[in-house]
Protein backbone atom coordinates (compact mmCIF):
# COMPACT_ATOMS: atom_id res chain seq x y z
CA UNK A 1 0.00 0.00 0.00
CA UNK A 2 1.17 3.48 -0.79
CA UNK A 3 0.17 6.50 1.25
CA UNK A 4 -0.40 9.84 -0.42
CA UNK A 5 -1.48 13.16 1.01
CA UNK A 6 -3.33 15.82 -0.91
CA UNK A 7 -2.83 19.48 -0.09
CA UNK A 8 -5.05 22.42 -0.95
CA UNK A 9 -4.01 23.38 -4.48
CA UNK A 10 -3.55 26.93 -5.71
CA UNK A 11 -7.09 28.04 -6.42
CA UNK A 12 -6.01 30.85 -8.72
CA UNK A 13 -7.14 34.45 -8.82
CA UNK A 14 -4.90 35.26 -5.86
CA UNK A 15 -6.97 33.20 -3.45
CA UNK A 16 -4.90 31.90 -0.54
CA UNK A 17 -7.46 30.15 1.65
CA UNK A 18 -10.81 28.42 1.63
CA UNK A 19 -13.38 27.10 4.06
CA UNK A 20 -14.40 23.44 4.05
CA UNK A 21 -18.14 23.37 3.38
CA UNK A 22 -18.73 19.66 3.13
CA UNK A 23 -16.66 16.51 2.88
CA UNK A 24 -18.00 14.16 0.23
CA UNK A 25 -15.93 11.30 1.64
CA UNK A 26 -15.27 9.86 5.08
CA UNK A 27 -12.33 7.87 6.41
CA UNK A 28 -12.57 4.31 5.13
CA UNK A 29 -14.36 5.30 1.93
CA UNK A 30 -13.07 4.05 -1.38
CA UNK A 31 -12.89 6.89 -3.86
CA UNK A 32 -12.19 6.88 -7.59
CA UNK A 33 -10.00 9.33 -9.41
CA UNK A 34 -11.93 12.53 -10.31
CA UNK A 35 -14.83 11.63 -8.06
CA UNK A 36 -16.06 14.39 -5.70
CA UNK A 37 -13.80 14.79 -2.69
CA UNK A 38 -14.69 17.98 -0.88
CA UNK A 39 -16.66 21.17 -1.37
CA UNK A 40 -14.81 24.35 -0.49
CA UNK A 41 -15.88 27.96 -0.26
CA UNK A 42 -13.49 30.66 -1.29
CA UNK A 43 -13.96 34.42 -1.21
CA UNK A 44 -15.29 34.06 -4.76
CA UNK A 45 -17.43 30.96 -4.86
CA UNK A 46 -18.07 27.42 -3.73
CA UNK A 47 -16.00 24.86 -5.63
CA UNK A 48 -15.99 21.09 -5.66
CA UNK A 49 -12.55 19.52 -5.62
CA UNK A 50 -12.26 16.13 -7.35
CA UNK A 51 -10.06 13.37 -5.96
CA UNK A 52 -6.62 13.29 -7.58
CA UNK A 53 -6.18 9.60 -6.74
CA UNK A 54 -8.04 6.31 -6.65
CA UNK A 55 -7.79 4.66 -3.29
CA UNK A 56 -9.07 4.50 0.25
CA UNK A 57 -9.42 7.66 2.34
CA UNK A 58 -7.54 7.07 5.58
CA UNK A 59 -7.69 10.49 7.22
CA UNK A 60 -9.35 13.88 6.86
CA UNK A 61 -7.03 16.56 8.21
CA UNK A 62 -9.55 19.40 8.31
CA UNK A 63 -13.03 19.53 9.75
CA UNK A 64 -16.04 21.10 8.12
CA UNK A 65 -16.32 24.85 8.57
CA UNK A 66 -12.55 25.09 9.19
CA UNK A 67 -10.31 27.39 7.14
CA UNK A 68 -7.44 25.90 5.14
CA UNK A 69 -4.60 27.72 3.44
CA UNK A 70 -3.07 26.78 0.09
CA UNK A 71 -0.53 24.02 0.80
CA UNK A 72 -2.28 22.72 3.93
CA UNK A 73 -2.88 18.99 3.97
CA UNK A 74 -6.52 18.10 3.31
CA UNK A 75 -6.65 14.33 3.18
CA UNK A 76 -4.54 11.16 3.22
CA UNK A 77 -5.16 8.28 0.83
CA UNK A 78 -4.06 4.70 0.72
CA UNK A 79 -3.59 4.19 -2.98
CA UNK A 80 -4.83 1.05 -4.60
CA UNK A 81 -1.77 -1.06 -5.08
CA UNK A 82 -1.86 -1.51 -8.81
CA UNK A 83 -3.60 1.65 -9.86
CA UNK A 84 -1.92 3.68 -12.57
CA UNK A 85 -2.58 7.33 -13.18
CA UNK A 86 -2.98 7.15 -16.95
CA UNK A 87 -5.22 4.74 -18.80
CA UNK A 88 -7.03 1.54 -17.96
CA UNK A 89 -6.79 -1.95 -19.38
CA UNK A 90 -10.22 -2.98 -20.63
CA UNK A 91 -11.54 -6.38 -19.63
CA UNK A 92 -10.78 -8.60 -22.56
CA UNK A 93 -14.27 -9.68 -23.47
CA UNK A 94 -12.98 -10.30 -26.96
CA UNK A 95 -10.53 -12.87 -25.68
CA UNK A 96 -12.30 -15.78 -27.28
CA UNK A 97 -14.30 -13.85 -29.83
CA UNK A 98 -13.86 -15.19 -33.32
CA UNK A 99 -15.62 -15.62 -36.63
CA UNK A 100 -12.83 -17.10 -38.72
CA UNK A 101 -12.56 -20.87 -38.77
CA UNK A 102 -9.44 -22.67 -39.95
CA UNK A 103 -9.12 -25.63 -42.26
CA UNK A 104 -6.13 -27.77 -41.29
CA UNK A 105 -3.71 -28.54 -44.12
CA UNK A 106 -3.94 -31.94 -45.78
CA UNK A 107 -1.18 -34.19 -44.56
CA UNK B 1 27.78 -9.51 -8.48
CA UNK B 2 25.57 -9.64 -5.43
CA UNK B 3 22.91 -12.31 -5.61
CA UNK B 4 19.65 -11.33 -4.01
CA UNK B 5 16.65 -13.64 -3.88
CA UNK B 6 13.73 -12.33 -5.87
CA UNK B 7 11.35 -12.79 -2.97
CA UNK B 8 13.43 -10.54 -0.73
CA UNK B 9 13.11 -7.69 -3.20
CA UNK B 10 9.37 -7.68 -3.48
CA UNK B 11 8.70 -8.04 0.21
CA UNK B 12 7.83 -4.33 0.31
CA UNK B 13 4.91 -4.84 -2.07
CA UNK B 14 3.24 -7.05 0.50
CA UNK B 15 1.41 -9.08 -2.10
CA UNK B 16 3.85 -11.51 -3.60
CA UNK B 17 3.72 -15.08 -2.48
CA UNK B 18 6.24 -17.78 -3.04
CA UNK B 19 5.62 -20.48 -5.58
CA UNK B 20 7.13 -23.95 -5.56
CA UNK B 21 10.67 -24.00 -6.89
CA UNK B 22 11.57 -20.56 -5.57
CA UNK B 23 9.49 -18.62 -8.07
CA UNK B 24 7.44 -15.71 -6.78
CA UNK B 25 4.14 -14.64 -8.29
CA UNK B 26 3.90 -10.96 -9.06
CA UNK B 27 2.60 -8.52 -11.64
CA UNK B 28 4.87 -7.27 -14.42
CA UNK B 29 4.84 -3.88 -12.73
CA UNK B 30 6.12 -5.45 -9.54
CA UNK B 31 8.63 -7.59 -11.44
CA UNK B 32 10.19 -4.50 -13.02
CA UNK B 33 10.12 -2.71 -9.68
CA UNK B 34 11.89 -5.65 -8.08
CA UNK B 35 14.55 -5.68 -10.82
CA UNK B 36 15.15 -1.96 -10.29
CA UNK B 37 15.57 -2.57 -6.56
CA UNK B 38 18.15 -5.25 -7.37
CA UNK B 39 19.98 -3.07 -9.88
CA UNK B 40 20.22 -0.14 -7.46
CA UNK B 41 21.26 -2.38 -4.59
CA UNK B 42 23.95 -4.35 -6.38
CA UNK B 43 25.78 -1.44 -8.02
CA UNK B 44 26.13 2.05 -6.49
CA UNK B 45 26.76 3.49 -9.96
CA UNK B 46 23.19 2.80 -11.08
CA UNK B 47 20.73 5.71 -11.08
CA UNK B 48 17.01 5.92 -11.83
CA UNK B 49 15.55 9.18 -13.06
CA UNK B 50 12.77 10.59 -15.19
CA UNK B 51 9.45 12.37 -14.97
CA UNK B 52 7.59 11.50 -11.73
CA UNK B 53 9.72 8.43 -11.02
CA UNK B 54 10.93 9.72 -7.63
CA UNK B 55 8.54 10.98 -5.02
CA UNK B 56 5.43 9.82 -6.89
CA UNK B 57 6.83 6.41 -7.80
CA UNK B 58 5.93 6.64 -11.49
CA UNK B 59 2.58 7.07 -13.18
CA UNK B 60 2.21 3.27 -13.24
CA UNK B 61 3.83 2.83 -9.80
CA UNK B 62 6.72 0.99 -11.48
CA UNK B 63 9.34 2.93 -9.52
CA UNK B 64 7.33 2.82 -6.30
CA UNK B 65 9.49 2.85 -3.17
CA UNK B 66 12.84 3.40 -4.91
CA UNK B 67 13.07 7.05 -3.90
CA UNK B 68 12.33 6.17 -0.28
CA UNK B 69 14.78 3.28 -0.24
CA UNK B 70 17.73 4.71 -2.13
CA UNK B 71 17.34 8.46 -1.65
CA UNK B 72 17.13 11.31 -4.08
CA UNK B 73 20.80 11.20 -5.04
CA UNK B 74 20.11 7.94 -6.86
CA UNK B 75 16.40 8.14 -7.70
CA UNK B 76 15.21 11.54 -8.78
CA UNK B 77 12.59 13.50 -10.67
CA UNK B 78 13.59 15.44 -13.76
CA UNK B 79 12.05 18.39 -15.55
CA UNK B 80 9.64 17.57 -18.37
CA UNK B 81 12.37 17.47 -20.98
CA UNK B 82 13.02 14.08 -22.54
CA UNK B 83 16.00 15.39 -24.45
CA UNK B 84 17.57 16.53 -21.17
CA UNK B 85 16.81 13.18 -19.53
CA UNK B 86 18.75 11.25 -22.16
CA UNK B 87 21.40 13.96 -22.44
CA UNK B 88 21.97 13.68 -18.71
CA UNK B 89 22.15 9.89 -18.99
CA UNK B 90 24.84 10.18 -21.67
CA UNK B 91 26.88 12.60 -19.57
CA UNK B 92 26.52 10.46 -16.46
CA UNK B 93 27.54 7.34 -18.38
CA UNK B 94 30.63 9.14 -19.69
CA UNK B 95 31.54 9.77 -16.07
CA UNK B 96 31.20 6.21 -14.90
CA UNK B 97 27.56 5.93 -13.90
CA UNK B 98 25.08 3.33 -15.14
CA UNK B 99 21.86 5.30 -15.64
CA UNK B 100 18.40 3.74 -15.99
CA UNK B 101 16.36 6.70 -17.22
CA UNK B 102 12.64 6.45 -17.84
CA UNK B 103 10.82 8.20 -20.66
CA UNK B 104 7.30 8.32 -19.36
CA UNK B 105 5.48 7.24 -22.52
CA UNK B 106 6.40 5.95 -25.98
CA UNK B 107 5.15 9.09 -27.70
CA UNK B 108 7.27 11.24 -25.39
CA UNK B 109 10.42 9.57 -26.71
CA UNK B 110 10.36 11.63 -29.89
CA UNK B 111 11.83 14.77 -28.27
CA UNK B 112 14.70 12.57 -27.04
CA UNK B 113 15.46 10.97 -30.40
CA UNK B 114 18.25 13.46 -31.12
CA UNK B 115 20.09 12.54 -27.92
CA UNK B 116 19.37 8.82 -28.37
CA UNK B 117 20.46 8.64 -32.02
CA UNK B 118 23.22 11.25 -32.16
CA UNK B 119 24.82 10.71 -28.75
CA UNK B 120 23.72 7.62 -26.84
CA UNK B 121 23.82 5.16 -29.74
CA UNK B 122 27.13 6.20 -31.24
CA UNK B 123 29.35 7.41 -28.39
CA UNK B 124 31.07 4.03 -28.14
CA UNK B 125 31.74 4.04 -31.89
CA UNK B 126 32.73 7.70 -31.97
CA UNK B 127 35.33 7.23 -29.23
CA UNK B 128 36.72 4.08 -30.88
CA UNK B 129 35.53 2.05 -27.94
CA UNK B 130 37.06 4.25 -25.25
CA UNK B 131 33.71 5.35 -23.78
CA UNK B 132 30.90 2.88 -23.10
CA UNK B 133 27.24 3.79 -22.68
CA UNK B 134 25.76 1.42 -20.07
CA UNK B 135 22.37 3.11 -20.24
CA UNK B 136 19.02 1.30 -20.14
CA UNK B 137 16.18 3.52 -21.32
CA UNK B 138 12.88 2.29 -19.89
CA UNK B 139 10.03 3.17 -22.24
CA UNK B 140 6.43 2.21 -21.38
CA UNK B 141 5.22 1.23 -24.83
CA UNK B 142 2.55 -0.13 -27.12
CA UNK B 143 -1.19 0.42 -26.78
CA UNK B 144 -4.21 -1.19 -25.24
CA UNK B 145 -4.93 1.06 -22.26
CA UNK B 146 -7.45 3.46 -23.85
CA UNK B 147 -5.13 6.39 -23.21
CA UNK B 148 -4.84 9.68 -25.12
CA UNK B 149 -2.54 10.46 -28.04
CA UNK B 150 1.19 9.73 -27.60
CA UNK B 151 0.42 6.96 -25.09
CA UNK B 152 0.03 3.95 -27.38
CA UNK B 153 2.84 3.94 -29.88
CA UNK B 154 5.25 1.22 -30.95
CA UNK B 155 8.73 2.58 -31.64
CA UNK B 156 10.66 -0.66 -31.95
CA UNK B 157 11.36 -0.34 -35.67
CA UNK B 158 12.60 3.22 -35.25
CA UNK B 159 15.13 2.25 -32.57
CA UNK B 160 16.07 -1.10 -34.14
CA UNK B 161 17.11 0.87 -37.22
CA UNK B 162 19.69 2.86 -35.27
CA UNK B 163 23.17 1.29 -35.24
CA UNK B 164 24.48 0.95 -31.70
CA UNK B 165 21.18 0.35 -29.94
CA UNK B 166 19.90 -2.91 -28.50
CA UNK B 167 16.10 -3.19 -28.29
CA UNK B 168 14.16 -5.56 -26.06
CA UNK B 169 10.48 -6.04 -25.13
CA UNK B 170 9.35 -8.53 -22.45
CA UNK B 171 5.91 -10.15 -22.47
CA UNK B 172 5.80 -11.79 -19.02
CA UNK B 173 6.67 -10.75 -15.45
CA UNK B 174 9.55 -13.25 -15.42
CA UNK B 175 11.10 -11.85 -18.58
CA UNK B 176 10.39 -8.29 -17.53
CA UNK B 177 12.46 -8.85 -14.41
CA UNK B 178 15.34 -10.73 -15.95
CA UNK B 179 15.59 -8.95 -19.30
CA UNK B 180 15.76 -5.64 -17.45
CA UNK B 181 18.62 -6.88 -15.27
CA UNK B 182 20.31 -8.32 -18.34
CA UNK B 183 19.98 -4.90 -20.01
CA UNK B 184 21.28 -3.00 -17.01
CA UNK B 185 24.32 -5.26 -16.70
CA UNK B 186 25.46 -4.81 -20.29
CA UNK B 187 27.80 -1.95 -21.22
CA UNK B 188 25.81 -0.98 -24.31
CA UNK B 189 22.72 1.23 -24.54
CA UNK B 190 19.46 -0.72 -24.43
CA UNK B 191 15.97 0.50 -25.26
CA UNK B 192 13.70 -1.49 -22.94
CA UNK B 193 10.09 -1.40 -24.14
CA UNK B 194 7.52 -2.18 -21.43
CA UNK B 195 4.10 -3.41 -22.62
CA UNK B 196 2.04 -1.16 -20.39
CA UNK B 197 -1.16 -3.10 -21.13
CA UNK B 198 0.49 -6.05 -19.36
CA UNK B 199 1.70 -4.20 -16.25
CA UNK B 200 -1.06 -5.76 -14.15
CA UNK B 201 -0.77 -9.30 -15.52
CA UNK B 202 0.53 -11.68 -12.90
CA UNK B 203 2.88 -14.60 -13.32
CA UNK B 204 5.70 -16.49 -11.64
CA UNK B 205 9.09 -14.82 -11.55
CA UNK B 206 11.81 -17.39 -11.02
CA UNK B 207 15.49 -17.26 -10.39
CA UNK B 208 17.63 -17.50 -13.45
CA UNK B 209 20.63 -19.60 -14.22
CA UNK B 210 22.81 -16.52 -14.59
CA UNK B 211 22.02 -15.46 -11.03
CA UNK B 212 23.31 -18.70 -9.56
CA UNK B 213 26.99 -18.90 -8.65
CA UNK B 214 28.88 -20.13 -11.69
CA UNK B 215 25.78 -19.84 -13.85
CA UNK B 216 26.04 -18.89 -17.50
CA UNK B 217 24.69 -15.60 -18.75
CA UNK B 218 21.90 -15.89 -21.27
CA UNK B 219 22.92 -14.36 -24.57
CA UNK B 220 21.31 -11.15 -25.70
CA UNK B 221 19.16 -11.93 -28.71
CA UNK B 222 17.58 -15.24 -27.69
CA UNK B 223 13.91 -15.72 -28.55
CA UNK B 224 11.65 -18.16 -26.74
CA UNK B 225 9.19 -20.74 -28.03
CA UNK B 226 6.24 -20.19 -25.70
CA UNK B 227 4.01 -22.77 -27.34
CA UNK B 228 5.03 -25.59 -29.63
CA UNK B 229 3.03 -26.42 -32.77
CA UNK B 230 3.55 -27.92 -36.20
CA UNK B 231 1.30 -26.13 -38.71
CA UNK B 232 2.48 -22.50 -38.59
CA UNK B 233 4.60 -20.18 -36.45
CA UNK B 234 3.23 -16.97 -34.92
CA UNK B 235 5.97 -14.45 -34.13
CA UNK B 236 5.26 -11.58 -31.72
CA UNK B 237 6.66 -9.52 -28.86
CA UNK B 238 5.38 -7.43 -25.97
CA UNK B 239 1.62 -7.30 -25.53
CA UNK B 240 0.92 -9.20 -28.76
CA UNK B 241 2.39 -12.44 -27.40
CA UNK B 242 -0.71 -13.02 -25.31
CA UNK B 243 -2.89 -12.24 -28.33
CA UNK B 244 -1.03 -14.94 -30.26
CA UNK B 245 -1.42 -17.45 -27.44
CA UNK B 246 -5.17 -16.80 -27.51
CA UNK B 247 -5.21 -17.33 -31.26
CA UNK B 248 -3.29 -20.58 -30.80
CA UNK B 249 -6.00 -21.75 -28.38
CA UNK B 250 -8.69 -20.91 -30.94
CA UNK B 251 -6.80 -22.59 -33.77
CA UNK B 252 -6.46 -25.74 -31.68
CA UNK B 253 -10.27 -25.97 -31.64
CA UNK B 254 -10.04 -26.39 -35.41
CA UNK B 255 -7.23 -28.95 -35.25
CA UNK B 256 -4.53 -26.46 -36.26
CA UNK B 257 -1.45 -26.48 -34.05
CA UNK B 258 0.28 -23.11 -33.96
CA UNK B 259 3.75 -22.49 -32.61
CA UNK B 260 4.18 -19.15 -30.83
CA UNK B 261 7.55 -17.43 -30.59
CA UNK B 262 8.15 -14.54 -28.22
CA UNK B 263 10.91 -12.67 -30.02
CA UNK B 264 11.90 -10.76 -26.84
CA UNK B 265 15.03 -9.13 -28.29
CA UNK B 266 14.02 -6.94 -31.23
CA UNK B 267 17.61 -6.10 -31.99
CA UNK B 268 19.51 -8.29 -32.43
CA UNK B 269 16.77 -10.59 -33.77
CA UNK B 270 17.11 -14.33 -33.21
CA UNK B 271 17.21 -15.25 -36.90
CA UNK B 272 18.44 -18.78 -36.15
CA UNK B 273 15.57 -19.40 -33.75
CA UNK B 274 13.04 -18.18 -36.31
CA UNK B 275 14.55 -20.32 -39.07
CA UNK B 276 14.54 -23.40 -36.82
CA UNK B 277 10.86 -22.91 -36.05
CA UNK B 278 9.88 -22.35 -39.67
CA UNK B 279 11.83 -25.46 -40.63
CA UNK B 280 9.35 -27.33 -38.41
CA UNK B 281 6.14 -25.52 -39.35
CA UNK B 282 6.84 -24.26 -42.93
CA UNK B 283 4.64 -21.20 -42.35
CA UNK B 284 5.11 -17.92 -40.48
CA UNK B 285 2.85 -15.04 -39.43
CA UNK B 286 4.37 -12.03 -37.67
CA UNK B 287 2.08 -9.89 -35.50
CA UNK B 288 2.75 -6.40 -34.21
CA UNK B 289 0.89 -3.27 -33.14
CA UNK B 290 3.01 -0.81 -35.10
CA UNK B 291 1.95 0.30 -38.58
CA UNK B 292 2.63 -2.14 -41.43
CA UNK B 293 4.98 -0.21 -43.66
CA UNK B 294 8.64 -0.56 -42.67
CA UNK B 295 7.59 -2.10 -39.38
CA UNK B 296 9.71 -4.73 -37.67
CA UNK B 297 7.51 -7.39 -39.27
CA UNK B 298 9.19 -6.57 -42.58
CA UNK B 299 12.59 -7.33 -41.05
CA UNK B 300 11.32 -10.58 -39.55
CA UNK B 301 9.79 -11.61 -42.87
CA UNK B 302 13.03 -10.82 -44.68
CA UNK B 303 15.14 -12.80 -42.20
CA UNK B 304 12.84 -15.82 -42.37
CA UNK B 305 12.82 -15.68 -46.14
CA UNK B 306 16.62 -15.39 -46.34
CA UNK B 307 17.24 -18.18 -43.88
CA UNK B 308 14.41 -20.57 -44.62
CA UNK B 309 13.21 -19.90 -48.16
CA UNK B 310 13.18 -23.56 -49.15
CA UNK B 311 11.30 -24.55 -46.00
CA UNK B 312 8.47 -22.09 -46.55
CA UNK B 313 5.19 -23.41 -47.93
CA UNK B 314 3.73 -19.89 -48.13
CA UNK B 315 4.92 -16.28 -48.04
CA UNK B 316 5.40 -14.83 -44.56
CA UNK B 317 2.25 -12.94 -43.53
CA UNK B 318 2.13 -9.75 -41.49
CA UNK B 319 -0.74 -8.76 -39.17
CA UNK B 320 -0.16 -5.25 -37.89
CA UNK B 321 -1.64 -1.91 -37.02
CA UNK B 322 -2.58 0.29 -39.95
CA UNK B 323 -0.57 3.04 -41.62
CA UNK B 324 -2.28 5.75 -39.60
CA UNK B 325 -1.37 7.69 -36.45
CA UNK B 326 -2.19 5.62 -33.37
CA UNK B 327 -5.93 6.18 -32.87
CA UNK B 328 -7.81 7.54 -29.88
CA UNK B 329 -8.73 5.07 -27.13
CA UNK B 330 -12.21 4.04 -28.28
CA UNK B 331 -10.83 3.04 -31.70
CA UNK B 332 -8.05 0.83 -30.33
CA UNK B 333 -9.97 -2.43 -30.81
CA UNK B 334 -10.29 -1.61 -34.52
CA UNK B 335 -6.62 -0.81 -34.87
CA UNK B 336 -4.87 -3.52 -32.89
CA UNK B 337 -4.58 -7.01 -34.42
CA UNK B 338 -7.62 -9.10 -33.50
CA UNK B 339 -8.06 -12.85 -33.23
CA UNK B 340 -9.81 -12.91 -36.60
CA UNK B 341 -7.14 -10.92 -38.40
CA UNK B 342 -4.44 -13.28 -37.15
CA UNK B 343 -6.58 -16.34 -37.92
CA UNK B 344 -7.20 -15.09 -41.47
CA UNK B 345 -3.46 -14.67 -42.01
CA UNK B 346 -2.89 -18.19 -40.70
CA UNK B 347 -5.54 -19.51 -43.10
CA UNK B 348 -3.83 -17.74 -46.00
CA UNK B 349 -0.60 -19.58 -45.21
CA UNK B 350 -2.43 -22.89 -44.83
CA UNK B 351 -4.17 -22.71 -48.19
CA UNK B 352 -1.44 -21.00 -50.21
Amino acid sequence: MTERTFTLPDLGEGLVEARVLEWRVAPGDRVGRNEPLVELETAKSAVEIPSPHAGVVTRLHVEEDQLVRVGDTLVTFDLERDSGIVGTVPEEAERTERRVRLRPPEE
Amino acid sequence: MTVTPVNAECASTGSAHEEPGGAVEMSMREAINSALHTALREDPRTLVFGEDVGRLGGVFRVTDGLWHTFGEDRVFDTPISESAIIGAAVGLAMNGFRPIPELQFDGFAYPAVDQIVNQLARMHYRTRGAVTMPVTVRLPSFGGIRAPEHHGESLEALFAHVPGLTVVAPSTPHDAHHLLLRSVRTDDPVIYLEPKARYWDRGPVGRRNDEAPGGTVEPIGASRVVRAGRHATLIAWGAMVRRCLQVADLAAEDGVELEVIDLRWLKPIDADGLAASVARTRRAVVVHEAPLTAGLGAEVAALVTERAFRDLAAPVQRVTGYDVPYPAGPLEPRYLPTNDRVLLAVQRTLEY
